[in-house]
């Protein structure tokens, strides 16, 4: 064992952790929504009220399109992505558009995380480090997409509750791996949709948030968003907006797109 | 009586009180000679006190800070630390450590990279699993706390303070931390309980110490990636050796500089060179010292013409001004010796050197694991390196001033203006 200057690795800054787990719970929740529609009546407790925000986001599979763009003070880039997810902790996400990233894919099967690129022809599994590096060369990282335990590492409680909205309080549980102080969820009553979720740190500040809006009424009356934007709220912090431009729920993806081959080669279905 | 005197004196311990004599009458370019010869021993006992002192303190500081006295290891391990390469049992190593007598204590550790998280950046680090008493034996950590306490039990960690302040995190508040173990990813939620100021910046920039039972958790490992032992002083590398004669094939004892790799080789290239220095520099004070003693033959010249005129041969003459030179290097030799050993002595007992180092070459010092605890080392093989400038110096003059002497005619010499 030697002394070298690996053990004095790069700083990646935190924004990048949260936002695709976010923008993967947008996507649910879409699909969720529809669930919600036909809900009964707000439960008081709030952790049936989070079991009903986690189910919205945990929603069924799905097929979509989702146009990112991440905005800094002097760059704006845009990215098209391709997502397949089973609705539970597998995903595939491929890099559509611009051409230069085409064809980067990105495969989350439960706590694994693989990555292909089509430089290398190979696929890689994510190391730690890696997982926290830039996604695309954006803010988001590779963590990011292996989903979100808001209902294993947080004890919640009703914040605030009107006629339109409630609001959790989430607090970590002592050994839960997240360096977040508190989060605060809120979601529209009666259908528990999620509206926004702000992840403050251990000093009582807010570093970030994500707003839902734009919301689209489907033909079953469901009103779904289209427009995330999730902010940075750190002093040196940016601006990631995703929008959504086609989108299919409720399907059921086969296996095979969850597999190392469709990693590499896609899945046509 | 007068023969035998005569047969005496044409002897060589006649000549050595000839000399001897001739330099009680010349004084003062006995007492230049002198000093020459003892500041430039002075100058060697200090040269290389200070450079093996200074290598010494990088072992030490590397030993007691960043790895240990002496460190058991799967090969594999210490070819590629990865806790897959984790030893496979401990008791019987453990066991087997503790019967070397220069063993003091013996401290289970686990080695695990991962990902430390806050809510304002993260950063990849190589965590430490200890076990909190055994570690305080091994280690010069624990000491090193400039807030907050150690690692007690799970749950915790302690960071370098400059490591927490990089990804921003406070004493009391909770970091997220991620790994990649022998079963898969990894993770747990620590609360930093204590930051480490050593004042050695590649110790505060890359420590990270947790309960050994976390890294394990981490790591997916049940065992250890490393028994730390703790060695007196110097007595690493015997240690090591004696060790490894009663571990199984599985396991292997390194010591200071096998853990050390290619920064323990680099400053072994460096000692070499400072070898090269000091035979320069010992090159510099025997010139001083034929340069001197050239300079006396020239203003000793009528003298010299005036003992080869009443029958002393140049042979003898040449040999007299050689033992001058030698003999008064040798008392600037003594001169030397015991002022330089006092010096190095005292500098090796009073950290004189640290703060004035830290001072100037402070992030130097501390990028090789120097605090600023800087002590010169006492060898008793300095007596020969300083000595080499006493073998120089008699070559020097062997070769110039008694040449010169050698080629003396008594008449001419005799003429010859003070």
């Amino acid at each position: 064992m030697t002394f070298d200057s690996d053990r004095l690795a790069p700083v990646f800054p935190a924004r990048r952790l949260p936002l695709v787990r976010v923008l993967v719970a947008a996507t649910l929740l879409v699909f969720s929504a529809g669930l919600a529609q036909g809900a009964a009546e707000v439960p008081d407790d709030a952790d049936a009220i989070l079991d009903r925000m986690v189910e919205n986001l945990r929603g069924g599979g799905q097929r979509a399109t989702l146009v990112m763009r991440v905005e800094r003070d002097d760059d704006v880039r845009e990215y098209r992505l391709e997502v397949i997810s089973d609705g539970t902790e597998r995903s595939l996400t491929r890099v559509a558009g611009p051409p230069r990233d085409a064809g980067q894919a990105f495969l989350v099967d439960g706590d694994e995380l693989f990555v292909y690129s089509p430089r290398l022809g190979r696929a890689l599994r994510l190391p730690p480090s890696g997982r926290s590096d830039g996604f695309l060369g954006s803010d988001l990282s590779y963590d990011d997409m292996a989903g979100d335990e808001v209902r294993d590492d947080y004890d919640a409680e009703v914040a605030e509750r009107d006629d339109t909205t409630v609001t959790l309080s989430l607090i970590p549980r002592p050994t839960a791996p997240t360096p977040y102080g508190e989060l605060r969820f809120t979601a529209s009553i009666p259908d528990l949709a999620p509206l926004e979720l702000e992840y403050y740190d251990q000093r009582g500040e807010a570093v970030k948030r994500l707003t839902l809006s734009e919301f689209r009424e489907l033909d079953d009356g469901t009103r779904v968003p289209t427009h995330f934007e999730v902010v940075d709220l750190t002093a040196d912090g940016g601006r990631t907006v995703a929008d959504w431009t086609d989108v299919a729920f409720g399907v059921e993806p086969p296996d095979r797109c969850f597999t190392q081959q469709a990693l590499e080669r896609g899945c046509d279905w | 009586m007068s023969g035998r005197t005569r047969r005496v004196d044409r002897g060589l311990p006649g000549m050595i009180r000839l000399a001897w004599r001739s330099l009680g009458r010349q004084r003062r370019r006995t007492a230049l000679l002198v000093v020459v010869v003892a500041y430039a021993t002075i100058s060697l006992l200090f040269f290389w006190g200070l450079t093996d002192g200074f290598l010494t303190s990088i072992y030490q500081s590397q030993a007691r800070l960043l790895g240990a006295p002496v460190l058991v290891t799967t090969p594999e391990y210490h070819a590629d630390p990865d806790p897959v390469h984790a030893l496979p049992e401990l008791d019987p190593l453990a066991a087997a450590a503790r019967s070397i007598e220069t063993v003091q204590a013996v401290a289970p550790r686990v080695d695990v990279p991962v990902l430390l998280r806050s809510p304002y950046a993260s950063t990849g680090v190589q965590l430490r699993g200890i076990e909190p008493t055994a570690e305080s034996r091994v280690s010069e950590l624990p000491g090193a706390i400039g807030e907050g306490r150690m690692v007690a039990s799970s749950g915790e960690i302690v960071l370098g303070d400059a490591l927490a302040e990089r990804i921003d995190v406070r004493v009391g508040e909770r970091i997220a931390v991620d790994a990649a173990s022998v079963a898969g990813p990894s993770a747990l939620g620590l609360r930093l309980v204590g930051r480490i100021d050593s004042g050695i910046s590649v110790v505060d920039e890359t420590t990270a110490l947790v309960h050994i039972d976390d890294a394990r958790t981490l790591a997916g490992i049940e065992t250890a990636t490393s028994l730390a032992l703790a060695v007196p002083i110097g007595r690493e590398a015997a240690a090591a050796r004696a060790l490894d004669q009663r571990l199984p094939d599985t396991a292997r004892a390194y010591g200071v500089e096998e853990q050390m790799g290619e920064l323990a080789r680099g400053l072994a290239a460096e000692r070499v060179g400072a070898g090269v220095m000091g035979l320069v520099f010992a090159l510099f004070a025997a010139v001083a010292v034929t340069s001197s003693v050239v300079v006396s033959v020239m203003e000793r010249t009528r003298e010299f013409g005036v003992m080869l005129a009443l029958g002393m041969s140049h042979r003898r003459l040449g040999a007299m001004v050689t033992l001058e030179a030698i003999l008064a290097a040798l008392v600037g030799y003594a001169v030397g010796l015991v002022v330089g050993y006092a010096l190095l002595i005292w500098m090796a007992e009073v950290n004189v050197l640290g703060p004035l180092f830290a001072g100037i070459w402070g992030d130097l010092l501390s990028g090789l694991a120097l605090g600023t605890d800087i002590r010169t080392d006492v060898r008793f093989v300095y007596v020969a390196y300083a000595g080499a400038t006493v073998v120089l110096a008699a070559l020097g003059a062997i070769l110039t001033p008694a040449r010169r002497v050698m080629g003396l005619v008594p008449a001419e010499a005799m003429r010859a203006a003070d």
